[in-house]
């Protein structure tokens, strides 16, 4: 009893140096994931180079295109649209910040340098989260600005200042934020780079298509609950879908996605070993 | 006598240095073999594809049953029994896309990679060998996915009177094989992106972006240069093989489709070569 009296100051620390040392810890292994550099380069290839070619090829066919498809045209959805591709990149790049760990044994040290493993995984999610935020908005602003200065005058185009446009620009950045968290998450709930991985992509690309296949009025519902077509709301700016959900209204069923996984995840990583 | 044990010296000391190129063949085959024996996505993958494919391709044929009453004239002309059925491969690609990257990266991830360049320095052999398995592997798990999924769809649609094709009917078993040959190509282009990246998180990420997330950016592009490209992506030149042509224009014939295939798998396959012999472990 005495002994852990004698103890105690040691063992524990205040809440505030705590969070600070993980916080440290956690950029340290962020920093070092061999990956990372690569996959923000990646995005930063993708995204301006999709939005090039895709508003160089409408500004070419526009004078072509039917009355139809130029109504639905949406000028700042096409310019974003390299995110469907870097969303594979910082999905992945989730992933691997958590299963890196996993795979490399680094966990168990983690967890006894750290036994509050819900901080552990709070940190790494949140330190994830700035770095990935910070840099895909940047380019998410990138490719919109690209994009509508291809996209000359007979064509649709938008500015920043028009309404909603500066949401979906933003939104860009949200969208691919919340993806790489999705990634994060299942990546500490299977603990498994390729599982992960399939359980990801499954779940953003695959889903998609495969309740596209289902066709008719059911299709059209379903795909409003998937992460990947409720998400793209908020860097649209035209709403379709079968229930026309806004920006933010779709950024919340990916947000609820997320939000199942971290919870899955919190419970489970106390749970379990490593 | 003195040329005999010179000749035996020689021969012996010949035979330790470098065995033929036939045993070294056998023997890296062999070693391939229990490698890939023991790995357990090995059979979970191909296994959960053909649930996969099977049930939810069964699963749509039964919907359009369900849904065939509901159809105008025009969508019952436009439907097209094998289309319908196959469909489904779209989605099945990626799991023999997948099966190919895990048999190497699965070697990168653990480090085993590093004791089979050691034991078999020349790397060519240990991806030709490599390839000579996967092929068969994929043949087969393909093959039966492809019947099974053929057979039991075309029998739903027949159970529910709507039009519906047999193995016999002109041109299907083409578009069946080419099926088979789509899903093995595939997993030999994941079998080179594989060694080309060296991880499972890059090779499977790339598996996704060229079979599912190309074609869904690019392939509403279609004038000019786009024309001569889109439809040359592995998995528009792999649909095409299967795929009715009524319709999509876009769609390369056939016999285009198979060879554009073909020599993708080939660069891809010297591409992976290269640089397996040159980059390290």
């Amino acid at each position: 009893m005495s002994a852990q009296a004698g103890t105690a100051p040691h063992a524990s620390a205040s809440l505030e140096t705590r969070w600070r040392a993980t916080a440290r810890s956690e950029w340290i292994k962020f920093r070092s994931v061999r990956s990372g550099p690569a996959v923000l380069l990646a995005t930063a290839v993708i995204l301006p180079v999709t939005a090039w070619l895709l508003c160089g090829y409408y500004r070419n066919s526009w004078a072509t295109m039917s009355p139809a498809s130029k109504a639905s045209f949406d000028p700042v959805f096409i310019s974003l649209r390299g995110i469907e591709g870097a969303q594979l990149f910082v999905g992945a790049l989730g992933v691997i910040t958590a299963t890196g760990e996993y795979t490399s044994g680094l966990i168990r040290s983690t967890f006894i340098a750290t036994p509050q493993r819900a901080q552990v995984i709070a940190m790494k999610a949140t330190i994830f989260a700035a770095v990935v935020w910070a840099w895909c908005t940047l380019l998410s602003f990138a490719a919109f600005f690209i994009g509508q200065a291809l996209l000359s005058s007979p064509a649709k185009h938008a500015a920043i200042g028009d309404p909603g446009v500066l949401t979906a620009v933003f939104g860009g950045g949200l969208y691919l934020t919340a993806v790489g968290l999705l990634g994060l998450f299942i990546g500490v709930l299977l603990r498994r780079t390729p599982g992960a991985l399939t359980a990801l992509f499954g779940i953003l690309l695959v889903l998609p298509v495969a309740v596209g296949l289902l066709g008719g009025n059911l299709g059209a519902q379903l795909a409003e609950f998937l992460p990947d077509g409720g998400g793209e709301e908020i860097f649209k700016l035209l709403h379709g879908g079968a229930y026309t959900l806004g920006p933010w209204q779709g950024f919340a069923v990916l947000a609820a996605w997320v939000a199942a996984a971290a919870a899955a995840a919190f419970l489970l990583v106390r749970r379990r070993d490593a | 006598m003195m040329s005999e044990t010179m000749q035996a010296t020689t021969a012996s000391s010949g035979r330790r240095a470098a065995p033929s190129a036939l045993r070294r063949a056998r023997a890296a085959l062999c070693a391939e073999w229990i490698k890939l024996r023991s790995l357990r996505s090995m059979l979970v993958t191909p296994a959960l594809a053909a649930v996969i494919c099977i049930g939810y391709a069964d699963f749509l044929c039964w919907r359009f049953t369900q849904r065939w009453h509901t159809f105008d004239a025009a969508n019952k002309a436009g439907f097209n029994p094998l289309d319908t059925n196959f469909n489904v491969l779209v989605i099945g690609v990626l799991f023999f896309g997948v099966l190919g990257a895990l048999v190497v990266t699965n070697e990168y991830g653990n480090g085993l990679i590093r004791t089979t360049l050691a034991a078999t320095p020349q790397r060519g052999l240990i991806l030709a060998a490599k390839t000579a398995l996967v092929i068969p592997i994929a043949l087969l798990s393909s093959a039966v996915i492809c019947f099974a999924a053929f057979v039991t769809g075309q029998g739903i649609l027949a159970g529910g009177h709507l039009p519906h094709v047999t193995l016999a009917d002109p041109g299907v078993l083409g578009r069946v094989l080419g099926a088979i040959f789509y899903l093995t190509a595939a997993s030999l282009i994941g079998l080179f992106i594989g060694v080309i990246a060296r991880s499972a998180a890059v090779a499977m990420t790339c598996v996704f972006g060229v079979f599912l997330v190309l074609p869904t950016l690019f392939n509403s592009l279609q004038g000019g240069v786009w024309r001569h490209t889109v439809p040359y992506l592995p998995p528009n030149l792999g649909n095409a093989l299967w795929l009715s042509h009524t319709g999509t224009g876009s769609l390369a014939s056939p016999a285009v489709a198979a060879l554009g295939l073909a020599a993708w798998v080939i660069v891809l396959g010297v591409l992976a070569t290269c640089s397996l012999r040159r980059r390290d472990a």
